[in-house]
């Protein structure tokens, strides 16, 4: 019975959020601080009616870019470069928002939609690398991934630059080109909207339609796809290009939002690219469940500020709290390996 | 001391929902050859991985040699005698027979291994038990019998006293089987315990003395093998008396749906099919025998188009789909049964639905073929096409949803025979079809291919079987080292000719055990 209750699906994944917690105790612990204090300060900080706008905005971002990672990751691949993906977003969606003089109403939605297309291109070359070039998506996602943060940071830098500002950083948008906010909240926009709608489409296609049966076949066994004639290059490129428009559209939501400019690392320092992937690895890619383990991670991210002042833990623990829990499901992929074997009786 | 070499008492052991050992009895005599055999699924490899420490049981005692023992790993299982050579071969290419037979227990000199100590300790445990072998070959250039001849030297360096050997035959010509039954008999006298796993009825009333079958985790039967009859074992595996289908003969043959001419397959420089023609028409099962590694594979995968021909063209229903990608194949006309049935013929973490619907899944009653609903899939149609063939196929399964790696062999192979006989093709590959079956389903598997051919389609049978080629087919091809090198008619094949060939080549280079 107890190892019928080990076995459950969801046993690993809450065991490895439970025993974070306890490692981070015991780090805070050996600070000499007080891990009780810390973690209420976390949970205040993040769940305060004051704070919840904030909260939910953020928690919109790491479900967009835990949607990043879990698409491609259906099929088995691992989409590393949602840094340069986003950043690549939120440039095209300042670009078009801001250069081409358009009126709001156009504006706003074309700078989406050009975010979404310039970034799921970018993220699609990573399939014919793979299929044509035999370099792995993880590879090609991860070093291309850099190039892209660069150029936006050329671009922001001197192009596109504020004269007079010391910042890197690009003017404020004009009030018209800003996203259409939800009543009077300040962060929570009709972006959060948006990735809400995403997340339901990858969920009805992920369990309804013939693409989405495929890439999972693909993911579960490549071999048994090619097998039954599945073209496992088109499916990657279709999930990869599909991964980077979602990028692209936290990235433009990001820019289009308050302070409604492009500032140089602004979308890459608050960390929704590897939240995103953890709460992703955490959900194993079940679409159903990123929105779930994506509260986990935005609890973690929005608390860390509150803590470090109250507690006066460093936010950085919030960052260790996040790598144990993918270190403790990495691992459990090679203890399932081994289990494979020794289960095996032919 | 005890007369028992080994005794198990009581061992259990389940995985998951599924009880692979179940309260099992085992007494293994000194000195005796003792067969375990069941079907696939019925639980000899846990039970021979419990023996060799590979696998912890849930309860039960193993007592070598009067002592009761744990084994924590196969180390200690070694340490307490025991040696076994796996079906699969665990040895290094890239090193001597010598190096692979002391890798663990090497012989040294001042630190540093004693080449000439180890050769001549192979060379003297070579001619003490009657195995050919030379100890500065390399392991990756010996056939797969010269490979399993370093596995049992590996196993009596170790000083085994009590020898497993799990499925030994699958990989050897029928020359090489009677090499290694002298060789195993040889071991017997020495006062060597062995312990044959197999499935194989014959193998067992040549050689065994005593004989423990499994079934469904359980002993269902202990004999002393002078004392019983293929019968009574077919029995105490199955249940039920089995009858073998007799082939009834050819019916009207109709147009050609596979062509395959001049194919060659080089894989890393090495040729694995060499100039191979051969044609399937509808109404008609063309049987490919040959001992497993002899380019069978490489040819259907060439034919199924997850290998790229090197030469030679392909045809299938007329369409020249040489370098066509699999769906154009599959949908001019192809399906498929695979050896590989984890590998490639399913995804064991995905449901038996799921499993039963790939390739069907754009079409009705799964897909929605036209309009709006392109590209949609309706569950409720899959869930009611699986629990169909669930039932006509018998695939015994708590549910549809039951991912397929948790069913037993036979079950799983039945999902993948489900699948693949119902696109309906003018032409099935079926590539060892029975191999993980129980008896009882054979018959069923069999009884389905002839009825495929009677419906007016063509089957190419690869098996390792001579008997189900027998039963099967109305032409058998022999494959050896990559070429086609004999075809019988139905009327002129038998055992002694299929094997014969399947042989012939080997024993021609050399590779022959000599005992």
């Amino acid at each position: 019975m107890i190892a019928r209750l080990t076995r459950h699906p969801a046993v690993v994944p809450i065991g490895a959020v439970v025993l974070a917690i306890l490692i981070g105790a015991v780090i805070i612990l050996l600070a000499g601080l007080n891990p009780i204090d810390a973690y209420a300060a976390v949970l205040q900080g993040s769940l305060d009616p004051r704070n919840l706008d904030y909260t939910f905005a953020v928690w919109g971002f790491i479900c967009g870019m835990g949607l990043v990672a879990a698409i491609p990751l259906r099929m088995g691949e691992f989409n590393l470069g949602g840094n340069g993906q986003l950043v690549l977003g939120g440039i095209t969606a300042y670009v078009v928002a801001s250069q081409l003089g358009l009126p709001g109403i156009v504006a706003v939605p074309l700078a989406l939609i050009a975010a979404m297309i310039v970034s799921g291109g970018f993220a699609a070359v990573s399939a014919p690398l793979a299929t044509r070039f035999g370099i792995p998506i993880i590879i090609s996602t991860l070093l291309l991934s850099p190039v892209a943060v660069a150029v936006a940071s050329y671009l922001v830098r001197f192009p596109l630059a504020e004269k007079g500002s010391g910042n890197a950083q690009t003017p404020v948008l004009p009030e018209d080109a800003h996203i259409w906010s939800l009543g009077d909240l300040r962060y929570t926009s009709v972006g959060l909207l948006l990735i809400i709608a995403v997340m339901v489409i990858f969920y009805v296609v992920d369990s309804r339609s013939a693409v989405g049966f495929e890439l999972r076949v693909t993911g579960a066994n490549r071999r048994f796809g090619e097998y039954a004639g599945l073209k496992p290059g088109r499916l990657a490129l279709g999930a990869m290009g599909s991964a980077g428009a979602v990028a692209g559209l936290v990235g433009a939501i990001i820019v289009l939002s308050s302070p409604y400019r492009f500032i140089d690392g602004a979308l890459i320092s608050p960390g929704y690219t590897f939240a995103g992937l953890a709460a992703a690895l955490l959900a194993g890619g079940r679409p159903a469940l990123v929105p779930v383990t994506a509260i986990l991670f935005t609890i973690l991210q929005v608390g860390g500020a509150s803590m470090e002042r109250t507690a006066e833990v460093p936010r950085q623990l919030s960052d260790v709290l996040q790598g144990v829990v993918i270190v403790i499901l990495a691992l459990r992929v090679v203890l399932d390996a081994r289990r494979a074997g020794a289960g095996k009786d032919s | 001391m005890s007369t028992a070499a080994v005794e198990l008492r009581g061992i259990s052991k389940r995985f998951d929902a599924v009880v692979a050992n179940d309260g099992i009895d085992l007494v293994l005599a000194r000195g005796t050859v003792h067969a375990v055999m069941g079907e696939n699924g019925a639980g000899k490899s846990t039970l021979m991985s419990i023996l060799f420490g590979l696998v912890r049981p849930d309860s039960g005692e193993i007592i070598v040699e009067g002592e009761a023992r744990s084994f924590s790993s196969p180390l200690d299982a070694i340490a307490a005698g025991l040696g076994m050579v796996h079906q699969h071969f665990r040895l290094f290419d890239s090193m001597t027979v010598a190096e692979n037979v002391v890798f663990g227990a090497e012989p040294t000199r001042g630190g540093r291994i004693d080449r000439a100590a180890a050769a001549a300790r192979v060379l003297d445990l070579a001619e003490r038990y009657g195995l050919d072998t030379d100890p500065q070959a390399r392991v990756g250039d010996l056939s797969a019998g010269a490979r399993q001849r370093v596995e049992i030297l590996k196993a009596l360096h170790r000083d085994a006293r009590i020898l497993i050997l799990d499925e030994p035959t699958a990989v050897l010509t029928p020359s090489e089987v009677t090499s290694l039954f002298t060789v195993v008999r040889r071991a017997a006298e020495a006062g060597t315990t062995v312990v044959l796993v197999t499935h194989k009825i014959q193998e067992v009333l040549d050689v065994s003395s005593e004989v423990t079958v499994l079934r469904d985790g359980r002993v269902s039967g202990r004999f002393v093998t002078a004392e019983t009859t293929s019968a009574e074992l077919v029995r105490a595996m199955t249940g039920r008396e089995v009858e073998i289908v007799a082939n009834p003969g050819t019916g009207s043959l109709g147009d050609t749906v596979l062509e395959v001419e001049g194919v060659s397959v080089a894989e890393a420089r090495v040729e694995r099919v060499s100039n191979v023609s051969l044609s399937v028409r509808r109404g008609e099962i063309v049987g490919i025998a040959g001992v497993s590694g002899n380019g069978q594979h490489d040819l259907v995968a060439a034919i199924l188009g997850t290998t790229a021909v090197s030469a030679g063209r392909i045809r299938l229903g007329g369409d020249d789909v040489t370098g066509a990608p699999v769906a154009a194949r599959r949908a001019a006309g192809l399906a498929v049964i695979p050896e590989d049935r984890r590998g490639e013929g399913s995804a064991v973490t995905m449901s038996i639905t799921e499993n039963l619907s790939l390739g069907h899944h754009r079409q009705p009653p799964i897909g929605r073929p036209n309009g709006f609903g392109r590209g949609w899939m309706s569950l409720a149609g899959a869930r009611r096409r699986a629990s169909e063939q669930i039932s006509s196929y018998d695939i015994r399964t708590s549910g549809e949803k039951q991912p397929v790696g948790s069913l037993s062999g036979g079950n799983a192979q039945k999902v993948v025979i489900a699948r693949e006989l119902s696109f309906e093709a003018p032409l099935l590959i079926a590539e060892q079809p029975t191999q993980g079956v129980d008896v009882g389903a054979i018959e069923a598997i069999h009884g389905r291919l002839l009825d495929y051919r009677a419906s007016g389609r063509g089957i190419l049978l690869v098996s390792h079987e001579i008997s189900e080629l027998l039963a099967l087919a109305d032409r058998v091809l022999v494959m050896f080292a990559g070429e086609i090198v004999a075809e019988f008619d139905r009327t002129q094949a038998s055992a002694e000719r299929i094997g014969a060939a399947m042989a012939g080549a080997a024993a021609a280079a050399g590779e022959e055990w000599t005992a």
